[in-house]
C-alpha cells in the first residue's frame, strides 16, 4: 500500500507491450482521477445541487412569481413548522418505527440469509432469484391483493370465521399504524437478506473448523464465529431498511387508514396536494437533519470501515 | 458447514416466506382469469379476454418497455459507479473518503418524493427535458448506496496484496483492476447489478416526478388505477412480466444443473 | 433594338405581375388554410391520469389525423400547478375549479380566442363563465360531475340528508372521505354554513377540530375513486364523500347505493383546459380544444367514466337509465340546489392544506 509501484517498462520491457498498452500505462495515483471523477461528477450534478436547490427553497417566502428568479430569503416555513407540535411528533413517531422495522426485518431476514449461505449449495443464486422476483411484480398491485386477504370479507377472515374462531371479522388487520409497519416488515425481508448474505459468504470456512476442532458446538460456532462476523452486514442492513423507512410515504396510503400516516406522507402532501414547496422542501430538509444526526452518531459509534472489513 | 443437510427449521421457514411472497401473487394471476372488472371476489368466469386484450394495449407494453429500458441503463451504472466508489474507498486512502461515503449513501435518507422535486427544479431550471433519462438519472443515485454496499462487501474480503503482486509483475493498474479485481468481485457485481435493477423496475415516486411523454409502468398503473375498469389489462401484464422472469430463471436453473 | 427593348417591358410587366399575383396568393395563403387531413405537427398535453386515451380526444384524432399528440402526466391539481410553474412545456393543461385563479395571477395561461372554436355556442353559459376570470375567457369547461354523499342503502337504511353524515358518530368505522383539505373545509363550510370565499382564522381552527376528531370514525382517506368503489362493494365504507363516477360504477354493479341530495346543497366541480402562456401552438391547441367540445369525445367522457360534458348535445343525449339517475338529468332544479366550488386565492390554498396536514399528523 505504500510503496509506489513501478512502470512496468522499468522492470519487464516485453512485459509493457503486452500489459502497458491495455490500461495506458497508468499507475495507481494516475488511475486515481480516472475513476473518481465520474461517481464524484454524478454525485455532485443529481444529488448535491439538487439538494441544494432544495435548501434554498424552503428559504422561499411563497410560491409566487417565476420559480427561478431571486426571492428574499425568509425563515418563515421553519417558524410555522416549530410552532407545528404535531409535526415534531409525527418525525418522531416516524423515526421509532423505522427503527423497529429495521430490527425486526433484519432479525427476521437473518435465518434466510443463512439459509441461502450455508444451506443452498449450488441452488443458492436459483432460490435468492426467486426471492427477489416478487418485487419485479407492481408493488402497488401486490399490496392491493394483500388488502384483498386481510379486508373483512377478505380470505383471511372469511376462513376465520368459517373455522369458527371468530364471530366478526377483524378490522385490526388493516386501516392502521399496525399494518403499515407488518406491511413494510414483509416487504424489507428479502431486501435486508442481501448484505447480510454477502458477509456471511465472506466468513472463512476454515473457521468453523477450526472453531469445531477447539471443541465449539454447533451453538456456540454460531453466537462465537458467525454472528460476530457477520455483524458488518447485520448493520448495514438495518440501516439500509431504516434510513429510507424514516420517510417512507406509499405504504401509509394503501394501508394506513386515517392514523397511519408517516412524516413522509406529510412532506409528499406539500408537493402533490398543496403546491407549497417551500413549506415541502423545509420539512424534507428537516428530516434529512434529524436522520443524518442519527447516522452520525451510528458512524461515531461504528467505526465504517468495519463495515467492509 | 454441510450443504446436504440443511435443518427441517431453516427450510420451512424459507418456503414459508416464499409462501408469503407469491401468496398475492396468486391472487393477481386469479384476478387476472376474472371476468370480473374490479379486484374482488367471487370469481365469476374464468376467461383470458383481459390478455387479449392486453395485446392490443400499445400504451401498457409501452410502458413495459419503458421500465426495462430505464431499469437496464441506471441498474448498469449504479453497478459501474458503485465500483469506482468501492475501489476508491478500499484501495486509497485520501482525505474526504468519509465525504465520499457520506455522498454515496445520501440517497438514502433522502425521501424520493424530495429528490424527485430537487431533480424536477433541477432540470426544469437546466432545461432539460423529463424523459427516459431524467428517470434513469434519478434511479442511478438512489441505487448507487446498495450497489456500493454490496460490491465493497465482497471487495473488502479481498487481499490487496494480490493487486500488488499483478503490478509487480508488470500490469499498470487499470489493467489489473480489469483483470484481477474485477473478476474477483464479479458475484458481488452481479449480486448489485440484481439489486439496482430491482429498485430501478418498481419505482414509483421519482418516475412520477421525472416522467416526460413516456411513462414506466408503475407510472402508468398508477394512472390507470384512477378508472377501475382499466386495472384488469394491468394486472394481466404484471401477471405476465413475472411468469416470464419466473420462466427464465428456471430456465437458467436448469441450464446450470446440466453443467454440473 | 425596338423589339428588345418592347420585350424587356414585356418581361418586366410580366415579372412585375406574376409578383403581384405570387404576393396575393401569399397573402390569401392564411385564409385558405392547410385541410385539416393534412395538417401536421405536436402537441403536447399535460392531463390527469387516465385522460391520455385516446377516447377522450377520438374528434381531434379523425379530424387532424397527422397531428401527433403526446401526454404527460399530472397526479393532482398541485402536481400540475407545480409543473407549470417550474417551466413545463406542455401547449395544453387540464385543471379543475378551485384551482383556476393562480394561473391568471402568474401569468401561466393563454386567453382563449372562442371564436375559433366551432363548439362554443354548445356549452351552456354558466359553465362558459366558470373558465372566465378576471373577465376574459382563460379556461374551456369540459368535464364536470356532482360531490355528494355516496351510501350503502341496505346499511344505512334511513338514508342520508345532510353531509354532517360523514361526522355522524353511528358510522364509525365506515365512512370515507377524500383525501384533500379545500374539499374538507368545503364541506364543513356547508355544514356550518360558513362562507366558502371568507373562512375566518377561527373557523378554519375549528374546521381543523372537526376533522381530527372525524378522523375516529374514518376508515381511510380515499385518493382515487377506484379505492372507495372497492371499499363500498366490500361493505367496510357504509357513507362517503364521492363524485357521480363511482355512484355510477357501483349502480352498474348492482350494489345497492344511494347518491344523497343533501339539504345543504349538493357540491359540483368542472374540469377546464388552458393553454399555456407563451406555446407556439396556439392555433393547434385551439383546434384540440375545439374537437374536445365535440360529441363523440363527449359521449366517451359520459359513456366510459360517468363524468359529465360541457357539450349541452352530449348531456341531452344521455339514455342510459343508470347515468340519468347519476346526473340527475331529470331534475331542472338540480343546478339550483348545487354549490360550485368557488376559486381560492393562494393564502388559501395554503392555510386549507396546512390545516390537512395538520389534521393528518395530529396524534
Amino acid at each position: 500500500m505504500t510503496t509506489t509501484p513501478s512502470r512496468p517498462s522499468d522492470t519487464f520491457p516485453q512485459v509493457h507491450r503486452i500489459w502497458g498498452k491495455a490500461g495506458w500505462g497508468l499507475d495507481r495515483r494516475a488511475t486515481f482521477w480516472l475513476i473518481c471523477l465520474p461517481p464524484l461528477f454524478w454525485l455532485a450534478a443529481f444529488l448535491v445541487m439538487p439538494v441544494l436547490f432544495m435548501a434554498l427553497f424552503s428559504f422561499r417566502p411563497d410560491m409566487r412569481g417565476d420559480l427561478f428568479q431571486s426571492w428574499t430569503p425568509t425563515i418563515n416555513q421553519y417558524a410555522s413548522i416549530a410552532s407545528t407540535g404535531s409535526y415534531w411528533r409525527l418525525l418522531g413517531i416516524s423515526s421509532l418505527t423505522a427503527l423497529g422495522i429495521g430490527g425486526m426485518a433484519v432479525i427476521l431476514a437473518y435465518p434466510l440469509a443463512y439459509f441461502l449461505v450455508f444451506h443452498g449449495g449450488s441452488r443458492t443464486a436459483f432460490y435468492l432469484i426467486l426471492l427477489l422476483i416478487p418485487f419485479w411484480t407492481s408493488y402497488l398491485l401486490r399490496i392491493m391483493a394483500w388488502k384483498i386477504l386481510l379486508g373483512t370479507e377478505g380470505v383471511i377472515n372469511s376462513f376465520l370465521i368459517y373455522v369458527g374462531f371468530i364471530q366478526e371479522p377483524l378490522t385490526a388487520l388493516l386501516y392502521n399504524r399496525t399494518a403499515v409497519i407488518l406491511t413494510l416488515i414483509y416487504v424489507w425481508i428479502p431486501f435486508a437478506a442481501l448484505p447480510i448474505l454477502a458477509a456471511l459468504q465472506r466468513i472463512d470456512r476454515v473457521l468453523f473448523e477450526a472453531a469445531a476442532d477447539l471443541g465449539a458446538r454447533p451453538y456456540h460456532q454460531f453466537t462465537r464465529v458467525t454472528l460476530p462476523l457477520s455483524a458488518p452486514g447485520v448493520l448495514a442492513a438495518f440501516f439500509m431498511v431504516f434510513i429510507p423507512t424514516v420517510g417512507e410515504y406509499v405504504t401509509p396510503l394503501l394501508v394506513g387508514g386515517s392514523r397511519g400516516f408517516l412524516y413522509g406522507n406529510i412532506i409528499q402532501d406539500f408537493f402533490t396536494k398543496a403546491a407549497n414547496w417551500p413549506l415541502g422542501s423545509a420539512l424534507s430538509m428537516i428530516m434529512l437533519a434529524a436522520t443524518l444526526v442519527l447516522v452520525l452518531l451510528a458512524a461515531r459509534l461504528i467505526d465504517w470501515r468495519q463495515l467492509f472489513e | 458447514m454441510n450443504t446436504s443437510r440443511s435443518p427441517i427449521a431453516l427450510r420451512t421457514y424459507y418456503f414459508v416466506l416464499i409462501l408469503l411472497l407469491y401468496l398475492p401473487i396468486a391472487l393477481l394471476f386469479l384476478f387476472s382469469v376474472n371476468s370480473n372488472a374490479s379486484l374482488s371476489f367471487p370469481i365469476n368466469q374464468l376467461t383470458l379476454d383481459w390478455y387479449r386484450q392486453l395485446f392490443d394495449a400499445d400504451a401498457v407494453l409501452r410502458s413495459a418497455r419503458n421500465s426495462l429500458i430505464v431499469a437496464l441503463g441506471s441498474s448498469l451504472a449504479a453497478t459501474v459507479l458503485g465500483t469506482m466508489v468501492s475501489i476508491l474507498l478500499l484501495r486509497y486512502k485520501f482525505r474526504g473518503q468519509s465525504i465520499l461515503v457520506g455522498l454515496a449513501v445520501l440517497p438514502l435518507i433522502v425521501p424520493y418524493v424530495v429528490l424527485g422535486v430537487a431533480l424536477l427544479i433541477l432540470f426544469s431550471a437546466l432545461q432539460i427535458d423529463r424523459s427516459l433519462w431524467t428517470i434513469g438519472i434519478a434511479h442511478t443515485v438512489v441505487a448507487l448506496p446498495y450497489t456500493l454496499l454490496i460490491i465493497a462487501s465482497r471487495l473488502a474480503g479481498f487481499d490487496p496484496g494480490i493487486e500488488e503482486a499483478a503490478m509487480d509483475l508488470g500490469a499498470d493498474y487499470p489493467t489489473t483492476l480489469r483483470r484481477v479485481v474485477v473478476p474477483m468481485i464479479f458475484p458481488a457485481m452481479v449480486s448489485a447489478w440484481l439489486t439496482a435493477f430491482t429498485v430501478s423496475f418498481d419505482e414509483f415516486a421519482l418516475a412520477l416526478f421525472l416522467s416526460g411523454t413516456q411513462p414506466t409502468f408503475p407510472v402508468y398503473l398508477f394512472s390507470q388505477l384512477r378508472f377501475a375498469n382499466r386495472l384488469p389489462i394491468m394486472i394481466a401484464l404484471a401477471v405476465l412480466l413475472m411468469l416470464g422472469t419466473l420462466t427464465l430463471v428456471f430456465i437458467a436453473e436448469r441450464f446450470r444443473q446440466r453443467e454440473v | 433594338m425596338q423589339p428588345k427593348r418592347s420585350m424587356l417591358f414585356v418581361a418586366e410587366g410580366l415579372t412585375l405581375a406574376l409578383a403581384l399575383i405570387l404576393s396575393a396568393c401569399g397573402a390569401a395563403a392564411p385564409a385558405t388554410e392547410v385541410p385539416p387531413g393534412e395538417l401536421t405537427g405536436s402537441l403536447t398535453v399535460l392531463d390527469w391520469a387516465g385522460y391520455d386515451v385516446e377516447d377522450f380526444w377520438v374528434d381531434f384524432k379523425n379530424t387532424y389525423p397527422n397531428v401527433s399528440v403526446n401526454f404527460e402526466i399530472g397526479s393532482s391539481d398541485a402536481d400540475i400547478y407545480g409543473k407549470m410553474k417550474a417551466g413545463d412545456q406542455a401547449d395544453v393543461f387540464h385543471v379543475y375549479t378551485g384551482w383556476l385563479q393562480f394561473y391568471v395571477d402568474e401569468g401561466l395561461v393563454e386567453e382563449i380566442d372562442t371564436s375559433k372554436l366551432s363548439n362554443w355556442d354548445k356549452v351552456p353559459d354558466h359553465f362558459k363563465k366558470i373558465g372566465q376570470l378576471n373577465g376574459k375567457q382563460y379556461f374551456i369547461p369540459w368535464d364536470w360531475g356532482f360531490t355528494s354523499i355516496l351510501y350503502r342503502t341496505d346499511k344505512v337504511p334511513e338514508g342520508v340528508n345532510s353531509w354532517a353524515a360523514l361526522m355522524d358518530p353511528k358510522f364509525a368505522g365506515h365512512v370515507s372521505m377524500w383525501d384533500d383539505g379545500p374539499g374538507a373545509v368545503t364541506v364543513s363550510s356547508y355544514i356550518h354554513g360558513y362562507d366558502e370565499t371568507a373562512i375566518t382564522a377561527d373557523q378554519l381552527a375549528a374546521v381543523k377540530d372537526e376533522w381530527i376528531a372525524q378522523r375516529d370514525l374514518n376508515l381511510f382517506y380515499w385518493a382515487g375513486e377506484p379505492e372507495l368503489v372497492e371499499g363500498m362493494k366490500s361493505g367496510d365504507v357504509w357513507v362517503a364523500y364521492a363524485w357521480q363516477g363511482a355512484y355510477a360504477l357501483l349502480l352498474g354493479e348492482g350494489v345497492p347505493v344511494a347518491y344523497a341530495n343533501p339539504k345543504e346543497g349538493r357540491n359540483s366541480w368542472v374540469g377546464v383546459y388552458g393553454i399555456r402562456k407563451g406555446t407556439e401552438n396556439y392555433d393547434l391547441a385551439l383546434k384540440f380544444l375545439d374537437t374536445k367540445l365535440a360529441e363523440a369525445t363527449g359521449n366517451n367522457v359520459v359513456n366510459m367514466y360517468y363524468y359529465g360534458h360541457s357539450n349541452q348535445d352530449v348531456m341531452n343525449g344521455i339514455t342510459d337509465e343508470t347515468l340519468k339517475q347519476a346526473f340527475s338529468v331529470d331534475d331542472p332544479e338540480i343546478l339550483n340546489k348545487t354549490n360550485f366550488t368557488p376559486n381560492l386565492t393562494a393564502e388559501q390554498r395554503d392555510a386549507w392544506t396546512a390545516m390537512w396536514a395538520e389534521v393528518k399528523a395530529a396524534p
